[in-house]
This record gives structure tokens, C-alpha cells and sequence, in this order.
């Protein structure tokens, strides 16, 4: 039995009439547009700060924050959006946040799971003590560590170059945490039968286990990327060179020491949130994709 | 097997201590080896590292240092001073560096403790000085400081950089606080403009004036002044206009006077309140340039900012000068005290012993007159002070030319904003957090300033 | 794997076992070599030096003397401390809760098919996206106390005096817990929706079929296979609030006064403005030690409950 995504009836969260999926009625209909409305609603607000950004992006400079709040420009500088190309080298900072992420997310993703599967699926002497380990470095704050990490990258001839924030952020507890918690809720049995079978537990790992829980890789792999991609301080200790800027170390350029080009800035962060819900809209059905039919009876 | 464990890490943790540890009395001629690609789009130079082989006399063999630098694109003055220089010196290249203007301490910091710092970098403020002082990070440039006639009148804030008798740093730059005015408003609003000798009464007098006068004649927006939201616009002036007044002491009752004025012109509209300037991220560019506030107490940086923005359309176009800074009573009016820190530059001690000569040499040359009239020319304040240098910043199109203006650029006493101890630093962190509790209405002005003697003398003189 | 072991006397077995461990041990390893490797030099070996740094005096330059246990004996003197310490509980004992309940039924909100639920998920993940300066700027304009919006439709419904919001030293802290729920509930909203995955749609529909209500289909299907994942979300959510530190910085500073002074942010200041990474690395231990301890009771917790 297929089974695809699959309703879970809300439990009358936020007030809303839970429709019923199969006998639609006149009153459940206007509770479904009921419900919509107040979605609506709720996600424009959710995004007003966005439309600020957008709409700020096509204001001068000094009308940004300008007392009272304007929301809408006074004059509009659709140039900025040309600007931001020629006067700064937003695409060299677009290629360099684009190349790290990536490279981050899939050395993440691969390594979190694979350890993941060690800590979830072997048992053997420690193993649980060395998980929270790794757990509780991620309760160390990152400003507490980051001069003698630095010295050690230094040291390492690992700084001013890209390999640095890779290195940085790919081997991270995060991951494995995250990956480790997902496989705890596949059944042991899928595992035993595999192992019954012959098969060899790196061979559990690609067949059976990392095609059950895209989900949860496509959470990290969509974590991992906006992070390494909103990251600022990691590129700003490590990457000095121009041609290495992020952009949101690139934005930065926009402000100077006793001014600031506000509306530039605005710019390039919209464009900067851009490419990610694009992404994220494309790709969120992956989240919620059912679970393949593996004779998983309950 | 935890226990081998425990151990390896032990080892890696005293390892790399070591190697934190030895950051000061290293090596490699910091920065210069590798030409970060980029060093970017400043200096004229070969991207050669040659380090030179010769004796030390700068004028013989080719040297290359590297600089530290900010925001090339928006801050021109780094360019300027090495292309300056090495038309002087046609053998010695200087290579920038570029660093982000905001973060600037944080990234050299960082390259210092390294190791990876340049041959030459700017202190931009002093709270870090004593800092890199005593942490070994500054040469002794003691013998360029000789060549300067210390105290006031040529170089402005050169003292600053004296620890135990030894200076560690020169001056190139020196920004003071004076008011800036703009004229149309005071005629409209029938007000005279300010005649340079003014106390902060007179001035809390104007600004309440200012504001009724301007709203009866249909100016919706224009307040009497903005003081922004830094802690500095109100300390700095206690500190260094109040006689006796210290900002290392354990009392600052001294802050009090100046204080209630700030409240109560926030109490009677006659300037923007604290609460709504920091939520609205207000801009003191915005709010002088927009012409929303008639006077505005801010640094000499401030008049290449707006020259620039009124040039662009940033600005509005208005008739505008400086006056001098109110002050605490009339017996300063003839030289008027304000504050400021001084801009400087300091050589890495790391640097190649062969290039320390051509360093010094550069150094000097940052505090001369031709690197200060270089500098007037883009607006900057140099730290050199003289005749030329005023004319020189006035002649630029647009600013203003009345006598009062230029009398006040050149007619003053700059105290340090942060003198240099090794308290300072804590206690500004600590007086900030007063200042704004009090600015934001949640502490009164007297509970303020008792918790910041207390906490001063517990947490940065005791320990 | 079976074995003769009727057959095979003790030795032999207690042998195999042996050989299952090492086995298992060597196969363990195998898959964890590649990130802790990585892990190993370039987290773990700064992380233990930090721990060496908060015994010593320094302050970056020049060496790190020794000083034994003088920072933590500064530590239990020190009023910023302390008034960082509670305001760091303060904020995590109510972002916590508030964040996990908007997440969750975030999640069973929109786990379904509905029109446009792609569009009403990448809303929901916006504020996590958007850049942490945008938001800090918006929500405080917002906020103004004078001249906001949010203050002005108060003062409209006839609540004269409206909250300072971020410039009182009352309300500046449930500002930022609000303002990071705001942020966050896209971010855990993902997690729970993956987690949501993991239910088998026939267990709701035999629970219908039984005549359960929705809300007992909730408490006695979705919440137990959810466990796993929630108490992923409540570890890290709560180590993150614990350790919460760029919202303050670009919303308060940790202002006004101390008010939303936090822990993350105190170590920053004192290692970076005031130059004492010594002592900041003692700060930086109490911390630690603090997210532990919290951390090993829910680990404790969730062992009991997995029983």
C-alpha cells in the first residue's frame, strides 16, 4: 500500500475548525476559508519585515530610516538593483556563499549521517558517553573558542581561504545529533532483517536506512545551507581576501566608517534571501514526503 | 581507551596554548609572505614581497610594507598616504590590507594573536591601546615622536600614545567634537546664530527657543538639536569639561549636570527622545542633513560626510558652519575644550628587522605636514594642525566660509575620549550601560551614577 | 550470526562475544571516524584549550600565566554575572515552551495538503532566513514606543499607557523572547514536520475507526512516535536559548541598563572589549556547565520515558 502525504487531522491549534477530509459541508467550507483568511493574515505578518527590506531596498539612502517610518519610498531607485552588480561585486560574493554552502551541506549531511548511524545503530563500549560529548559542545559558545581556533586554523595554514570555513562548520555535532535522534524512530527490525539477510551495516546505512529518512536530511541539508549561508562572523575572521567574501561580509563594505549606503544594503539582502525560498519553496514537499512502501506495518 | 584519549587532548590543549602563547616573539614577516590575492584595489604596488636585503637606510634598496586599512572603496585616506609616500620614496612600496570598517579591533585582534598582523596598523580608537601595549604588540617609535615638538599645537593627541615615558604610536588623524548649525533654520526661525561662546545653558536656552520658534513658523519636523544615541555626546563633554572630573576615578556625580540637561530636552521635545532615535535606528547624517534638527554637537569627520552628501543629493543643500562646543563655564571660551581620540599609526613588532627603518620612516611621514595637507584635501582632520590645513579643508566647494567656522577647527583642546589606563575599557563598558538606563527613562539619574560608582570600584578598579 | 553455542563450551562463547564486541566497536568507529576526525582537531582540541584558559590570566597577547582558581572565585563576586546568569534563565524558561508549542502546531498545521501550504511553510520559514539585522531593525521600529505602530493601535483600543517594549527594562526581555519565537518557529517547525513523517497514517486511522477524538489521537499517537524528535527540538532549542546572543546584540546591546544582559553576550564583552579571555573562558565554563546540566536531566528524562 502506497501511501503518499497523508493527512495528520490538526487538533484545533490557532482556533480553526478542523475540516473533515471527507465529508465536506457547507459549514465546514467557510471554516475552511475562515481558516485561510487568518493564514493569510498571519503569514503577511510573519513576512512584514521582508516587505520592509523590499520596499527599503528601492528608497534613498537617508529615507531608509527616516523619522516617522516611510514604508513606501518617496522616490524610487530601481538603479540600486543594477547598482549593487557593478558597483560592488555582488557576483563574486553571490559565488562564494554559493560554493561554500554547498560544499558544507554535503560534507555535513554525509558525515552526520554516517556517524549518526554508528551512534544509532551500534552498540558498542561508550558510545553514549561519546555522544554527549559531541552534544555538549554544541552548549560551548562559539565567541568563547574562536581566538584559539583561530590560532590553531592559523597555525594549520588554514585561514584566508575557503577550506577554512569548511573545515569549520562541516564536522559539527549538530548533525550527527539531529540524524541520530530520526534513525532512533526506524524500527530495530529493519536493521535485523537486513542483517539476517547478509547485508553488511555499510550496506544498512545506503540501502535501507539514508532512502527512510530523506526528510531529516532534507531538514539538515536546508539547515545546514541557510546557516553557512547567513553566516557572518566565521567569514569575517577567516575570510580577508575580496575575492573570498560572502555576501553578507560583502554587504558590509557598504558601510563605511561614518556612513552608510542603507538602501544598498537593503538590496543585497533581499537578493540574498532570494535563492533560499526559492529553494525552500521548490523543495519543502521533500519534507513531508510519505513514507516509501518498505512493508513498514505499523 | 578513554584514557589515551584524555591524555592526547591534554597534550593538543597545552599544544595549542603554546602555540597561543608565543604569539608575541615570532616570526615570519607577518602578513608580507603571502600576498593575500587582493591585497585589493589600493597601493601602488608590485605584488612583491621582496623583502629587502639592505643595510638600513631606506633610500637605497627596495622595501615593500604592508598596511592595514579599512573600507577601501569608502575611505580613501589609506590609499592616500602610501600613494603619497612612496612618490617621496619611490623605493619603498606599501601593500594594504583591507579589513572591515565596524569589526576592525575584532579582526586585529585576531591577526595579532596569530601572528598574521602587518608591518603597520592603525589603532583606531584608544580603548585599545593599552591593550597592544602591554601585550607587547606596539614598537617603541620613541625617536619619531622626538622630531614632533610634543603638547599642544602641532600634533593633537600625540601624548595620548605615551606610556612611561616611551610613545608607541603616531597621530595622523585627529577628529574633535564641535557643533554643527544650520544657519537657514536659525533665520527662520529669527533665532541669532551662535557666536562661540556659549555655556550648555545657553545652549539647553537656543535649542528650547529654537524648536518653539520653528514650529510656529510651519516647520513640521525641525527640532532645536540631536544629540545621538553614543554615550559619548553626554560623557565626553562631562569628562573632559568638568575640572577634576575623571573617567578612571570612582565618582561621577560629575556626569549629573550634564545629564539632566539631556533630559529635559527630551522632556520638552526640543530634541528627539532617546527611545524613539535608538528604535529608529535614526541616523545623525539623516537627521542633520534632512535639516530635522537645527544644531548638532558631532566630530570634525562629519563635515567631509556632509560636504559629500550634499554634493550627491543625500543631503539637502542649506547654509551651515560649526561653532565651538558649548562649554562648562565662560573661562574656557578662548580656547574652547572638547574631546576626541586620535587616529595613529603603530608598527608590528613582528616586522622584519630590515624594514624597520623604512616603517619609522613612514611614520613621520604620517604626521608631517605634507601627509596632513594630503589628508585635508579629502576632508579628513589631520592630526597636524596649522594654517594651511584649515584652508585647506574650508576651500573644498560647499563648506562654509564664515570666520567662526574656521576659528573653531583650529582653536581648541582635545582631551581624550578614552584615556588610556588599563581600567578604561570596563569602565566605559560600564558607564554605557548607565548611560542608557538613564537616556531611556529606566533609572534615575541619581541611582545611575551611585550603581556606576559601585560597580566601577567591584568590578574594574578591584581587580 | 548464529553460533553452535550449545555445543561450544563457555570459554569458546564468552570468545565470540569478545569478537562480536571488537567487531562492533571496530564497525562503530568506522562510521564515525570521518566527522570526528574532523570534529576531533578543529572543535574538540579549542574547546579543551578553552577550558585550559579559564585557570590563566590571558588576555591574548603574551602569555597565559596561571592563576588557578581566581577567575571563578571573581565569578561568584561578580553582580554582572549573576544579573547575566538570570536573565539567561529568564529568557530560555519562557522561549523555551512558547517556541516548542508555535512549532509544533505550526507543523500539524500545515502538514497536510492543502492549497498553497508550500507557500504558508516558506512564510513561516521567512524570519529565519531574512537577515537577523532586517529583523532586529523592523521589529524595533515596530516597537517604537513614541511613534510604532504596534503602540499607536494600543493607544487606539484605549490601553494609554502601552509597554516600552524594547526600551523598558520591564518589557525589554519578553520583547526578544517574542521576537525570537518569531524567528525560530520556522526553524523547528521543519524538524517537527520531518518527525511527523515518521507516524504511520493506518495507526490515525485505526485510532478514528476506535472513535478517538483528535486530541487523543494527538496525545496517544502523534506525541509518542513524535518523542524522538521533540526531544531533539527541547535539547537544542535549549542549549540555543541558553547560549542566545546576535538577537540581543543588534535588538538591545543588552540594554537598557543590563536588562537583557545574557551570558553568550557578557563572554563577548569581557573577551573582546575588555581584552580578559581568561576570564571570559571562566564565564564561558559556567555556561557550559550550566547547558549540561540541563541538558543530562532531559537526557535522564528521556532514557526514563524510552523504558
Amino acid at each position: 500500500m502506497t501511501t503518499t502525504t497523508r493527512v495528520n487531522p490538526p487538533t484545533g491549534i490557532a482556533g480553526i475548525a478542523a475540516p473533515s477530509a471527507r465529508k465536506p459541508s457547507a459549514r465546514s467550507r467557510v471554516g475552511r476559508g475562515l481558516g485561510y483568511l487568518v493564514l493569510a493574515v498571519a503569514a503577511a505578518a510573519v513576512m512584514l519585515p521582508f516587505f520592509w527590506m523590499l520596499l527599503s531596498s528601492l528608497k534613498a539612502n537617508n529615507d531608509v530610516f527616516a523619522i516617522p517610518i516611510q514604508w513606501i519610498p518617496k522616490t524610487w531607485h530601481w538603479n540600486n538593483y543594477v547598482h549593487i552588480w557593478d558597483k560592488a561585486a555582488m557576483g563574486t560574493w553571490l559565488e562564494n556563499t554559493l560554493i561554500l554552502a554547498v560544499a558544507v551541506t554535503v560534507l555535513q549531511v554525509l558525515t552526520g549521517s554516517f556517524a549518526a548511524y554508528g551512534f544509532s545503530r551500534i552498540r558498542f563500549p561508550g558510545r553514549d558517553l561519546l555522544f554527549f560529548l559531541y552534544v555538549a559542545t554544541i552548549a560551548v559558545p562559539w565567541q568563547a573558542y574562536m581566538i584559539p581556533q583561530f590560532i590553531l586554523f592559523s597555525k594549520l595554514s588554514l585561514s584566508d581561504s575557503r577550506w577554512s570555513i569548511i573545515a569549520l562548520q562541516a564536522f559539527g555535532a549538530f548533525g550527527v545529533f539531529l540524524m541520530r535522534q530520526y534513525y532512533q524512530s526506524i524500527p530495530e527490525e529493519l536493521n535485523e532483517s537486513a542483517r539476517i539477510d547478509g547485508m553488511s551495516e555499510y550496506g544498512i546505512y545506503r540501502k535501507i536506512m539514508l532512502p527512510l529518512s530523506m526528510p531529516a536530511i532534507a531538514s539538515l541539508s536546508l539547515i545546514t545551507f541557510v546557516t553557512t549561508w547567513n553566516d557572518y562572523l566565521g567569514p569575517l575572521i577567516y575570510l580577508r581576501s575580496p575575492n573570498l567574501w560572502t555576501i553578507q561580509l560583502g554587504l558590509q563594505t557598504f558601510i563605511s566608517q561614518y556612513n552608510a549606503d542603507y538602501a544598498l544594503i537593503m538590496t543585497g539582502s533581499v537578493l540574498s534571501v532570494l535563492p533560499i525560498a526559492i529553494i525552500f519553496m521548490l523543495g519543502q514537499r521533500y519534507f513531508v514526503q510519505g513514507i516509501a512502501t518498505t512493508g513498514l506495518k505499523g | 581507551m578513554k584514557r589515551s584519549i584524555l591524555r592526547g587532548f591534554g597534550l593538543a590543549a597545552v599544544a595549542a596554548v603554546a602555540l597561543a602563547g608565543c604569539s608575541s616573539s615570532n616570526n615570519s614577516g607577518s602578513g608580507g609572505s603571502t600576498p593575500t590575492s587582493g591585497g585589493s584595489t589600493a597601493a601602488s604596488s608590485a605584488p612583491s614581497s621582496a623583502p629587502s636585503s639592505a643595510p638600513s637606510s631606506a633610500s637605497e634598496a627596495a622595501v615593500t610594507l604592508t598596511m592595514s586599512g579599512w573600507t577601501f572603496s569608502t575611505t580613501p585616506e589609506f590609499k592616500t598616504l602610501a600613494d603619497a609616500f612612496h612618490a617621496a620614496h619611490p623605493n619603498v612600496t606599501i601593500q594594504l590590507k583591507e579589513y572591515d570598517a565596524k569589526n576592525y579591533d575584532t579582526q586585529m585582534t585576531a591577526d595579532l594573536a596569530a601572528g598574521k598582523a602587518p608591518d603597520i596598523y592603525e589603532l583606531k580608537n584608544l580603548q585599545d591601546f593599552i591593550t597592544y601595549q602591554s601585550g607587547g604588540q606596539l614598537m617603541d617609535v620613541s625617536d619619531v615622536a622626538a622630531s614632533y615638538s610634543s603638547g599642544p599645537g602641532k600634533l593633537s593627541g600625540l601624548d595620548d600614545y605615551k606610556v612611561d615615558g616611551k610613545y608607541y604610536a603616531i597621530p595622523y588623524r585627529q577628529d574633535s567634537w564641535v557643533l554643527f548649525y544650520n544657519k537657514d533654520l536659525f533665520a527662520k526661525a529669527g533665532v541669532p546664530v551662535p557666536d562661540g561662546k556659549w555655556t550648555w545653558d545657553d545652549f539647553v536656552t537656543n535649542a528650547e527657543k529654537l524648536t518653539t520658534a520653528l514650529k510656529a513658523a510651519g516647520d513640521k519636523d525641525a527640532l532645536g538639536t540631536y544629540f545621538h544615541s553614543w554615550q559619548s555626546v553626554i560623557q565626553g563633554f562631562a569628562q573632559s569639561q568638568t575640572p577634576g572630573a575623571s573617567v578612571t576615578g570612582d565618582d561621577y556625580s560629575y556626569l549629573k549636570p550634564y545629564y539632566q540637561r539631556a533630559l529635559e530636552l527630551q522632556s520638552k521635545g526640543a530634541m528627539l527622545s532617546f527611545n524613539t532615535a535608538s528604535t529608529q535606528k535614526a541616523t545623525y547624517q539623516a537627521e542633520f542633513g534632512k535639516q530635522n534638527a537645527a544644531m548638532m554637537p558631532m566630530g570634525t569627520w562629519y563635515i567631509a560626510t556632509l560636504l559629500s552628501q550634499q554634493a550627491s543629493g543625500d543631503a539637502d543643500k542649506f547654509n551651515w558652519g560649526i561653532a565651538p562646543i558649548p562649554q562648562y563655564d565662560s573661562s574656557t571660551f578662548s580656547n574652547p575644550v572638547t574631546f576626541g581620540d586620535p587616529t595613529g599609526m603603530a608598527i608590528n613588532p613582528a616586522i622584519d628587522k630590515s624594514k624597520v627603518a623604512a616603517a619609522k620612516e613612514f611614520l613621520s611621514f604620517v604626521g608631517g605636514q605634507d601627509a596632513a595637507s594630503d589628508l585635508a584635501k579629502i576632508g579628513i582632520t589631520p592630526a597636524y594642525v596649522s594654517d594651511q590645513v584649515t584652508q585647506t579643508i574650508f576651500s573644498a566647494p560647499g563648506a562654509p566660509t564664515d570666520d567662526l567656522s574656521k576659528w573653531t577647527f583650529s582653536n581648541h583642546t582635545t582631551k581624550p575620549e578614552n584615556p588610556v589606563s588599563k581600567y578604561t575599557q570596563k569602565i566605559q563598558s560600564i558607564l554605557n550601560d548607565e548611560h542608557t538606563a538613564i537616556m531611556s527613562g529606566s533609572k534615575s539619574v541619581d541611582s545611575a551614577i551611585s550603581d556606576a560608582d559601585k560597580r566601577v570600584k567591584n568590578e574594574a578598579l578591584n581587580q | 550470526m548464529t553460533t553452535t553455542a550449545l555445543r561450544s563450551p563457555s570459554r569458546s562463547r564468552a570468545h565470540k562475544r569478545r569478537r562480536l564486541v571488537v567487531r562492533n566497536i571496530v564497525v562503530g568507529w568506522s562510521f564515525l571516524l570521518p566527522n570526528f576526525l574532523g570534529f576531533a582537531v578543529l572543535t574538540l582540541v579549542p574547546v579543551v584549550a578553552l577550558f585550559y584558559l579559564s585557570f590563566t590570566d590571558w588576555n591574548i597577547f603574551g602569555h597565559a600565566n596561571w592563576i588557578g582558581l581566581a577567575n571563578f572565585r571573581r565569578l561568584v563576586h561578580d553582580d554582572s554575572f549573576r544579573i547575566a546568569v538570570e536573565n539567561t534563565i529568564y529568557y530560555t524558561a519562557f522561549h523555551v515552551p512558547l517556541t516548542l508549542a508555535v512549532s509544533l502546531g505550526l507543523a500539524l498545521l500545515l502538514n497536510r495538503k492543502m492549497r498553497g501550504v508550500a507557500f504558508f511553510r516558506t512564510a513561516a520559514f521567512f524570519p529565519y532566513v531574512t537577515s537577523i539585522v532586517a529583523i532586529a531593525v523592523v521589529w524595533n521600529m515596530m516597537l517604537s514606543p513614541e511613534k510604532g505602530p504596534v503602540n499607536h493601535l494600543l493607544n487606539v483600543i484605549g490601553i494609554s499607557h502601552p509597554p516600552g517594549w524594547s526600551t523598558s527594562t520591564t518589557w525589554s526581555m519578553p520583547t526578544i523572547i517574542i521576537v525570537g519565537t518569531w524567528r525560530e518557529m520556522g526553524y523547528f517547525m521543519l524538524l517537527f514536520l520531518a518527525g511527523l513523517q515518521t507516524i504511520p497514517p493506518e495507526l490515525h486511522d485505526a485510532a478514528r475507526v476506535d472513535g478517538a477524538s483528535a486530541w487523543q489521537r494527538f496525545r496517544k499517537v502523534t506525541l509518542p512516535y513524535l518523542r524522538p524528535t521533540t526531544f531533539f527540538v527541547t535539547v537544542i532549542l535549549t542549549i540555543w536559548s541558553l547560549k542566545v546572543f546576535d538577537l540581543i546584540l543588534v535588538m538591545t546591546n543588552g540594554g537598557p541598563g543590563q536588562s537583557t544582559l545574557v551570558l553568550s553576550q557578557y563572554i563577548y564583552k569581557t573577551g573582546f572589549e575588555n581584552s580578559e579571555f581568561g576570564y571570559a573562558s571562566a564565564v564561558s565554563v559556567a555556561l557550559f556547565f550550566i547547558c549540561i546540566f540541563i541538558t543530562a536531566i532531559q537526557f535522564y528524562v528521556n532514557r526514563r520515558r524510552n523504558r
